[in-house]
């Protein structure tokens, strides 16, 4: 498995969020949510399906397109149980997967795209990140083919991620490691992605931070009006980008990112490093 | 009675010797309804007079002028005519649009159409009015540009006249010639060399009649509102910039091929690009006649003189070549009109014949990626048809069965037209519009890439997806093309299809819906089709150039750009399903009656055998 090719994205968004008093997945985060964040910056980053693993009956806030929920059918145990359900519903449709939670506001590309590569050894099974002095079972990543393993250990009881470990074959990915990747050094070199808000006070400081440079730049029609020339921009979505700019992404304006996806979707994502292109939608001639 | 904005006929000229005598064919409301006219129209004519396995250049090949229910209605864009034959570059159907007073004249000599055949002893013009057709021998124009001979015939016949010229490549038999009116070009497919083969120098019209329409205050209170709708947004990068905004934006996106598309970036864009050229340049606006939006974009060259750029000719004399000096491209774009040759043809071959000059496949040192020098050397020779140029003369393809080496593999072209400037590798649901069009490698009878740059699909992993839209879009432009009115307002519509019946009604006065609309885009799209199988196409033609499917482009985001082969024929059979045609290419027997075609052809398939 090398850069994400057929890996999937899988998010958990149950759990109480108890610590923070409210569903972690609905907080706003710059005109968007955290869920929708985490979903969406996987879909641009994997190529495989993204999944949500949902609580029964969980209210969820408005997800990008594509993206699919699976309810785990049992509260209360756990991650392990949530990946698990994800993990049995991409059975065949992907090799592996990246497995994070709804709370990674900082999360990166380039990081999920080193970790997924830690999967490319023979026979490895989980891909783990040690980063900022933890393990991180919820910024990891898994073989599809685990679930029944997994599913096996919590009938046993032995529902905690350690013990999945103790049974397969780990790629143990220190800091070292993660920035060893030239990606990862240059645009998320403090391993932010990691970050995870559980309490109030976590999200309020998340909140606060500035987000990070992107690079934006109008074509044609819409370069007028003083918009000509690239400029950066600390703006955390593709709708804040093009706010700051003075476009409306309607049905005449599209976006390009990085030179590649097309779209118009204004809760897209932007990290460090970014390049969004403006475009007339009235492509042709 | 003749629907509005009809006369119910065509004249079919026939010219031989120093005579030309005209011949009305009628049209009956079935057919006109069916076909609408434009594109359409004029492919149910070449079916009604093209003789089968007619050469295109020779005197018997029939040449269309078509015009349309909306010519001479105040709607915006209206003032259009096709100009439809047999391509001699691909040997199959062909139609060019452009957009002049030709139109509106040629339709008001009574005539939803003008067909010219035969050929004349010697440069002649055939000039047509209400009061019949005429031959005039003008020898004096031989190697005149089409723009010089309009002036002389307007000197000489008076400013009631009217002509669609072709310059000195026309005369020459270049077969990407065009046939051009007030610097419009009918541009593709060699339509230029089909009349100069019947030593024609021009087609002269001069109105003569009034076309009457079903409703006229609605009509007058529709094109009101087309004309308001047309200076929203939806039309403003063709106001403020014009076509050639496409540049920076595709290069943006790796879809602006360079260098005979072996990169689908380019290093000096930024120099051609609109945005910087308006700032260096003077530039004046100009529309077509009868137009609201006005995109033409005329740019100041050095040393005097002015050029209309568009980004098919930039992206093709530049990128394309690998020549990032704007003068260049511009005094290369200026030699193309002197010559009348379509530029997309002309920069595409050129290319072909860089890359085979560099790889030792063609004995032209000179002529080598980059050198704007080298172009215009080249195209000067194409227009006389001289050393490298005879060979260039015939396209691509032909010149490649020539050249041989594998140079047929990145030769730039689709059944031998070249393609336009949108790399099929980074636009897929384009990529199968290229392959499939009727016409060959072709923009505008295929906009595909609009889906591709909507956000809607994933334009690197073409799919089911792509066949959807590669089919919505080649509906609509058949329809568009047929009415006729102007591409770029069909950002204005919201529900095209609904929308455009909304025009035809009044203009007509049939009870004409959106569901009839799509249906008659249907017909036309398959009869193309049918013309074209009838003249020898086969499914294997209904593919793109080897390189494209074999090799990958690096994108900057890390992603590759991969068409394989495999993913291009899946494409393709689901445009065959969706089309109702079998796995060769094939219309179901079932379906030919609806296309309302002259006779039954040996070529057309036969139904199953019951027993």
């Amino acid at each position: 498995m090398g850069d994400g090719d057929g890996a999937a994205g899988l998010v958990l968004a149950g759990g109480r969020s108890s610590r923070m008093g409210t569903s972690k997945a609905a907080l706003e985060w710059h005109g968007s949510t955290l869920l929708y964040r985490a979903t969406a910056l996987l879909a641009r980053t994997v190529p495989g399906p993204v999944l949500v693993v949902a609580s029964p009956d969980q209210e969820l806030p408005d997800l990008p397109a594509g993206v699919e929920v699976v309810e785990d059918p049992v509260e209360g145990v756990g991650p392990m149980q949530g990946i698990a359900t994800g993990l049995t519903a991409l059975d065949g449709r992907a090799a592996a997967a990246f497995v994070c939670s709804t709370d990674m506001p900082f999360l990166h590309p380039a990081f999920v795209r080193r970790v997924l590569a830690g999967l490319a050894g023979p026979g490895t099974d989980v891909a783990l990140p040690f980063a900022r002095g933890f393990r991180q079972p919820l910024a990891a990543g898994y073989r599809t083919g685990l679930a029944p393993l997994i599913t096996s250990l919590i009938a046993q009881g032995r529902s905690r991620p350690g013990m999945l470990y103790e049974h397969c074959t780990v790629a143990r990915l220190e800091d070292a490691d993660l920035l060893a990747d030239p990606d990862v050094a240059r645009l998320d070199p403090a391993l932010d992605s990691v970050v995870n808000v559980n309490e109030p006070a976590d999200y309020a400081e998340a909140r606060r931070r500035e987000p990070a440079p992107v690079q934006v730049q109008c074509f044609g029609a819409l370069a007028g009006a003083g918009r000509r020339g690239p400029r950066t921009l600390h703006v955390a979505t593709l709708g804040s980008a093009a706010a700051a700019v003075g476009l409306e992404l309607d049905r005449h304006v599209v976006a390009a990112l990085n030179g590649d996806r097309i779209t118009r979707d204004p809760g897209l994502p932007l990290v460090a490093g970014d390049g969004v292109a403006f475009l007339s939608a009235d492509a042709g001639g | 009675m003749v629907a509005g904005g009809y006369f119910g006929r065509a004249l079919v000229v026939d010219v031989g010797g120093s005579t030309a005598t005209g011949t009305a064919l009628e049209l009956d409301d079935r057919v006109l309804r069916g076909y609408l006219g434009g594109v359409g129209l004029g492919t149910w004519l070449l079916h009604r007079l093209a003789p089968p396995g007619t050469d295109p250049l020779a005197p018997a090949a029939p040449l269309a002028f078509v015009f349309s229910p909306l010519v001479g209605t105040p709607l915006t864009t209206s003032a259009k005519f096709a100009v439809v034959a047999r391509s001699p570059l691909t040997g199959l159907l062909t139609d060019a649009l452009a957009s002049s007073r030709f139109a509106i004249a040629g339709k008001l000599t009574g005539h939803d159409a003008i067909v010219v055949r035969g050929r004349a002893d010697e440069l002649s013009v055939v000039l047509v009015d209400a009061d019949g057709v005429r031959l005039e021998p003008c020898p004096e124009l031989a190697g005149l540009p089409a723009a010089d001979a309009e002036t002389a015939l307007t000197a000489r016949f008076g400013r009631g006249w009217n002509s669609a010229a072709i310059g000195p490549a026309g005369e020459r038999g270049v077969r990407f010639a065009t046939i051009s009116h007030d610097g419009r070009h009918a541009g593709r497919g060699g339509l230029g060399a089909v009349l100069g083969a019947k030593n024609l120098k021009a087609v002269l019209v001069r109105a003569g009649t009034k076309a009457a329409v079903a409703d006229a205050p609605a009509v007058l209170a529709a094109a009101r509102d087309l004309r308001e709708r047309s200076f929203g947004p939806a039309t403003k990068k063709y106001r403020e910039l014009g076509t050639l905004a496409n540049l920076l934006a595709f290069n943006a996106v790796s879809t602006l091929p360079t260098r005979n598309f072996t990169a689908a970036t380019f290093d000096g864009a930024h120099r051609l690009a609109a945005e910087e050229l308006h700032e260096l340049r003077g530039v004046a606006r100009n529309s077509c006649a009868s137009c609201s939006i006005g995109c033409e974009h005329i740019y100041s060259r050095k040393g005097g003189g002015s050029q209309r750029m568009e980004y098919e000719n930039v992206f093709a004399l530049g990128p394309m070549c690998g020549v990032s000096d704007p003068d260049d491209v511009f005094a290369a774009s200026a030699r193309c009109d002197e010559l009348g040759i379509d530029t997309i043809s002309a920069g595409g071959t050129i290319a072909w014949a860089m890359e085979c000059a560099e790889r030792g496949l063609l004995d032209a040192p000179w002529l080598r990626f980059g050198d704007g020098a080298a172009l215009l050397r080249a195209l000067d020779l194409i227009g006389s048809r001289s050393g490298v140029g005879e060979l260039l003369a015939q396209g691509s393809r032909h010149a490649a069965g020539v050249v041989g080496g594998g140079s047929i593999d990145f030769a730039p072209q689709v059944k031998g037209l070249e393609l336009p400037g949108y790399e099929p590798r980074t636009l897929q649901a384009m990529a199968l519009g290229l392959a499939v069009n009727s016409r060959g490698a072709d923009h505008n009878r295929s906009g595909a890439y609009e889906a591709d740059l909507s956000g809607e699909l994933d334009r690197l992993d073409g799919g089911d997806p792509h066949v959807a839209a590669a089919v919505a879009t080649e509906d609509r432009a058949a329809v568009m093309d047929s009415m006729i009115l102007c591409k770029f307002l069909r950002g204005v519509f919201t529900e095209p299809f609904d929308e455009w019946a909304a025009l035809l009604r009044p203009v007509t006065g049939w009870d004409v819906d959106a569901d009839e609309l799509r249906a008659t885009a249907r017909r036309i799209v398959l009869a193309k089709r049918v013309f074209n199988l009838r003249a020898g196409a086969t499914a294997a033609d209904d593919t793109l150039p080897a390189r494209m499917l074999r090799t990958p482009l690096q994108l900057a985001s890390g992603r590759a750009a991969t068409l394989t082969a495999t993913t291009l024929q899946a494409m393709v059979d689901g445009y065959y399903r969706a089309r109702g045609l079998d796995a060769a290419g094939r219309p179901d027997p079932a379906a030919l009656p609806d296309l309302l075609l002259p006779d039954p052809h040996p070529a057309d398939p036969q139904p199953a055998d019951p027993a």
